[in-house]
C-alpha cells in the first residue's frame, strides 16, 4: 500500500511540473488547447494527491504499524479519530495535508473562474504549479509519509494532552488558512503576469481570501482556547515564535482584506495590495519554516527537520520573484484616483493598513531578533513580553478606534465636523462606560481602561448604524441581507471589541494568588472562599495515575472543584488538571493550579481570577458567524460587480 | 507635478511612518530591553551574565522546594547534547506539572557565580508527537 501512496507522490509532482511548466509556456503563446491541459493537470494533481492522502489515512486507521509515520505517531490504544488526526500531527503528514489543500483549492478556484477570466487563469494555473510542485518535491524527496520498515508489535503513541478535540481541530484550520492565502496570491501574480491588473483578480478572490483568513483567525484562537484549559499555565497566548507565525500573515491579510474594498471602489493602493497579498503568502510559507527549522526557540517542541532549509529557499526565491513581478508592472500598477483628503473613509482605511502592517513586522521583527543578534552580535538575545504588550497597545488601541471611525466617514472627503456629529452617540456611550468604568475600580489599569472606553465607542457606532439601516429597511434582517458584505463586515468588529474587552479585562484586571494550605484550612481570593477539603487519590485506574485536590468554594460562586496532577500509563509526562470554574454573568474564570509536597500534605495553590476571559471564546464565535455573513454569495452584490467590472473586460 | 506634491496621500504616509518611527524610538529610549538567551555550554565560558534566560534540558535530582529559602534545586545541560552541567537555584511560584527531569525548558533569571539564580520556568509545550520512550523527535 506504501508503494501506492510514493506512486501517487511522484505523479503529483510529475503532473505539477507540467502544469507550471506547460502553463507557464501556454500563457506565453496564447495557445488555449496546451492551456487547457495544464489546467486539467492541476486538476489531476489534487486527484493523485487525493489518492496518497487516502493511502495515509488508511494505514492510520488501521495502525499499519509497518509505516514508520503510522508507527511513529500513533498505538493500538489510540482512539481512531485522534488516530485519523495524527494525519495533521507529524511534518510528512501535514506537507501532504497541505500539498491536498493547495491542489484542491487551485483546482476549484481555476475551475470555477476559465470562462469568465480565461485570460487570467491561464497564468494562474502555472503560478499553483510551482506552489505544488515545492510541496510535492519536498513529499517525494525530503519527507515522505510513506518510508516503511518491519512492523513494531505497538506504534509510540500521542502524547496525552494532544488527544483533546481542540487539538483535532486546531491544525487543519491553520492549513486551511496558511494554504487559502495562495489562492489570492496565484491570482494576483498571474493577473501581474498577464497583464490584466484590473480589479477583475480581487473579484474573484475575496470570498477565498476571506475563508482562509477566518480559518487562520479561528484556528488561532482553538489554540489559545486549549493552551487555556489543557496546558495549565493560566495564559492563552505567549508569543512564542510559534504563535507568532500564524499570527503574521493574519494581520497582512486583515490588512489586504481592508485595502482591496478601496481598489475595487476607487481602484487606489494596487502596488499595496500586490505588496499585501506577497506579504500574506510568504509569511504562511516562513511560519513553516520557523517551526520546523529550529533556528528560534520556541515553548514548542517541534521536531527539527532539513525541510526547513527547503522552506527558506523557497520563502527566498518566491518572495524575489514576487518583488520583481510587482517592479516589472508598476507601469500597470497606477492608481486610477488619488486620494483627495486626509480625513476620508480612504485615508482612515489606509491608517488601518498602515498599523496593520506595522503591527505585522513589529511581530516579525521580534521572531528574527534572535537570529539578527545572533548573526550580529553572536549572542542569541530574544525580546520578551513587555516588547509585544507595548506594540500591542501602541498599534491595537489606535486600530480599535479606528474600526469605530473608518466605516462611518464619507467616501472622497469629510470634515472634522461631520466626523463628531456623525460620531456624538457612540462618543457620549464610551464617556458615560469610562465614567462607570473609573467609578468601578477600571483606572487601575490605563490601557485597560482605555481599552474599554474605546470597545464601548466602537459597539456605539455599530449600534447607531444597525439602528439607522433598520430604520430606512424596516428590519435587521432585510438589513444584513441586503448587504451581506459590509454587515458581515460589522459582525466580525464586534466580534474584535469582544476579543479586545476579553484580553484586556483577563490580563490588566487578573488575580494571581499563590496559597499554601493544609488539608481543613481556608483562604480567600477575590470574593471566593476556598476551603481545601483533602487529596483524592486515582484508584485501580490501569491507564492513569494521580491525585486531585479537592477544594469547595463558596462567596462570588459556591460549589466543588477539583484540580490535580495525572500521569498517564506509558508516558513520562505529567499533566496539569487545571480547575477551572466559569461565571458566564461576569465572563469570569476561577481557575485553580494545585502544586502537590512529595514530604507534606501541604498543597501549593496557584489561584487566578480571570474577569471576562470568557469574552474571547465568545469572540470566536462571533468571529465565524460574521465572517460568514460576508462569505454568503449575495447575487446583488454579484450583479453590481459584474456592472461595474463590465469595462475592464470589454 | 506642483499638484502631486501637495497630494495627501504622501503626506498621510509620511506621517504614518513617522508616528511609526517615533512609537520605535520611544520604546527603544524608555523601555527597550532584550535578553540574552544561552544554552549552559555558553554559560561556562562565563563569570558573571546578569539577567538572562537559559534553554536546556533539566538534570536531576530535584532537591528543595521553590518557596523554600534554599529553594528548588536542579541542573541544566544543552538540549540535545551532553554538555557541561550548569546548577540552578529557583525561587518563586511552583514549577509547571511538566516540569521534570529530561524536560526542556527556559529558565529567566541571573547569572553569578557559576550559578542561576532563576525567578520563573517554562515547560516546553509538548506540541507534538512523543514517543512513550525517552525518544525524541
Amino acid at each position: 500500500m506504501a508503494d501506492l501512496g510514493r506512486a501517487a507522490l511522484v505523479v503529483s509532482l510529475g503532473l505539477a511540473v507540467y502544469a507550471l511548466v506547460v502553463g507557464w509556456f501556454a500563457a506565453r503563446s496564447g495557445r488555449r488547447r496546451l492551456a487547457d491541459s495544464a489546467r486539467n493537470a492541476l486538476i489531476a494533481c489534487f486527484g493523485s494527491t487525493l489518492v496518497a492522502a487516502a493511502v495515509l489515512a488508511t494505514a492510520l486507521a488501521r495502525h499499519d504499524f509497518s509505516f514508520v509515520y503510522v508507527a511513529s505517531h500513533t498505538s493500538r490504544t489510540l482512539p481512531t479519530i485522534y488516530a485519523l488526526s495524527a494525519f495533521w500531527g507529524g511534518q510528512e503528514g501535514s506537507l501532504l495535508l497541505w500539498l491536498l489543500v493547495l491542489t484542491g483549492y487551485g483546482a476549484l478556484a481555476v475551475a470555477l473562474n476559465r470562462r469568465l477570466l480565461r485570460d487570467l487563469t491561464a497564468w494562474v494555473v502555472p503560478v499553483f504549479g510551482g506552489i505544488a510542485t515545492f510541496f510535492a518535491f519536498v513529499l517525494v524527496a525530503v519527507a515522505s509519509p510513506f518510508d516503511t520498515q518491519t512492523a513494531p508489535v505497538d506504534g509510540l503513541g500521542l502524547t496525552p494532552s494532544l488527544q483533546n478535540p481542540y487539538m483535532v481541530a486546531h491544525p487543519p484550520m491553520l492549513y486551511l488558512g496558511y494554504v487559502g492565502l495562495s489562492v489570492p496570491f496565484a491570482f494576483a501574480v498571474g493577473a501581474m503576469l498577464s497583464g490584466n491588473t484590473d480589479e477583475r483578480w480581487i473579484v474573484a478572490t475575496r470570498r477565498w481570501t476571506l475563508a482562509a483568513w477566518m480559518f487562520l483567525g479561528f484556528g488561532q484562537l482553538l489554540g489559545a482556547h486549549w493552551a487555556y484549559t489543557e496546558v495549565g499555565w493560566g495564559g492563552y497566548y505567549a508569543w512564542d515564535p510559534v504563535e507568532n507565525a500564524a499570527l503574521m500573515p493574519w494581520l497582512a491579510a486583515t490588512a489586504f482584506l481592508h485595502s482591496v474594498m478601496i481598489q475595487e471602489r476607487k481602484g487606489m493602493l494596487k502596488v499595496w495590495n500586490m505588496v499585501l497579498v506577497a506579504l500574506a503568502f510568504e509569511l504562511s510559507v516562513f511560519g513553516t519554516f520557523l517551526t520546523r527549522s529550529g533556528v528560534v526557540n520556541s515553548i514548542h517542541s517541534f521536531a527539527k527537520s532539513p525541510i526547513g532549509g527547503w522552506f527558506l529557499a523557497f520563502v527566498v526565491i518566491s518572495s524575489l520573484f514576487s518583488l520583481t513581478v510587482i517592479l516589472w508592472r508598476l507601469p500597470l500598477l497606477k492608481a486610477r484616483t488619488k486620494l483627495e483628503s486626509a480625513l476620508s473613509r480612504e485615508a482612515a482605511f489606509l491608517y488601518n493598513n498602515l498599523l496593520l502592517v506595522a503591527l505585522c513586522l513589529t511581530v516579525l521583527w521580534g521572531v528574527l531578533f534572535p537570529i539578527v543578534t545572533q548573526l550580529v552580535k553572536g549572542e542569541t538575545r530574544t525580546m520578551g513580553r513587555p516588547y509585544y504588550d507595548f506594540f500591542l497597545r501602541s498599534f491595537g488601541l489606535p486600530l480599535l478606534l479606528l474600526m469605530g471611525i473608518g466605516p462611518l466617514i464619507a467616501w472622497r472627503r469629510t470634515s472634522v465636523r461631520a466626523i463628531l456629529r456623525l460620531l456624538v452617540w457612540p462618543i457620549a456611550v464610551s464617556v458615560v462606560a469610562g465614567a462607570v468604568l473609573l467609578a468601578a475600580g477600571a483606572g487601575t489599569s490605563t490601557p485597560g481602561l482605555i481599552a474599554y472606553t474605546f470597545s464601548a465607542f466602537v459597539l456605539g457606532t455599530i449600534g447607531v448604524e444597525l439602528v439607522k439601516g433598520t430604520r430606512a429597511t424596516g428590519s435587521l434582517a432585510t438589513l444584513i441581507a441586503r448587504n451581506r458584505r459590509r454587515y458581515g463586515g460589522y459582525v466580525v468588529h464586534a466580534s474584535i471589541v469582544l476579543l479586545a474587552i476579553g484580553i484586556a479585562g483577563s490580563s490588566a484586571y487578573q488575580t494571581t494568588r499563590e496559597l499554601k494550605l493544609l488539608p481543613g484550612q481556608t483562604a480567600s481570593v477575590a470574593g471566593y472562599r476556598l476551603h481545601f477539603g483533602g487529596v483524592d487519590r486515582i484508584r485501580n485506574d490501569p491507564n492513569r495515575t494521580g491525585q486531585y485536590a479537592v477544594l469547595n468554594v463558596s462567596g462570588r460562586w459556591q460549589g466543588t472543584m477539583r484540580t490535580g496532577q495525572v500521569t498517564y500509563t506509558g508516558f513520562q509526562e505529567t499533566d496539569e488538571d487545571v480547575g477551572i470554574k466559569t461565571d458566564w454573568l461576569r465572563a469570569q474564570d476561577l481557575y485553580v493550579i494545585a502544586n502537590f509536597q512529595k514530604h507534606s500534605n501541604a498543597v501549593f495553590f496557584k489561584v487566578l481570577v480571570k474577569p471576562l476571559v470568557n469574552l474571547i471564546w465568545v469572540a470566536g464565535i462571533v468571529f465565524v458567524i460574521g465572517s460568514l455573513i460576508a462569505l454568503w454569495p449575495d447575487a446583488r452584490e454579484q450583479r453590481r460587480l459584474v456592472t461595474r467590472l463590465a469595462p475592464a473586460r470589454a | 507635478m506642483a499638484r502631486s506634491s501637495r497630494s495627501p496621500a504622501r503626506l498621510v504616509i509620511a506621517l504614518a511612518v513617522a508616528g511609526v518611527l517615533a512609537v520605535f524610538l520611544v520604546y527603544t529610549a524608555l523601555a527597550g530591553t532584550s535578553t540574552p538567551q544561552l544554552k549552559p555550554s555558553q554559560l561556562a565560558t562565563k563569570a558573571n551574565a546578569g539577567s538572562l534566560e537559559v534553554v536546556g534540558t533539566v538534570v536531576g535530582p530535584l532537591r528543595g522546594d521553590s518557596h523554600s529559602a534554599s529553594g528548588l534545586r536542579f541542573g541544566l545541560h544543552d538540549i540535545g547534547a551532553k554538555s557541561i552541567v550548569v546548577p540552578v537555584v529557583y525561587h518563586g511560584d511552583s514549577p509547571p506539572a511538566l516540569f521534570a527531569v529530561g524536560r526542556h525548558v527556559v529558565v529567566s533569571g541571573t547569572y553569578a557565580n557559576g550559578r542561576v539564580a532563576g525567578t520563573s520556568i517554562l515547560t516546553k509545550c509538548p506540541s507534538k508527537y512523543t514517543a512513550s520512550t525517552t525518544k525524541t523527535y
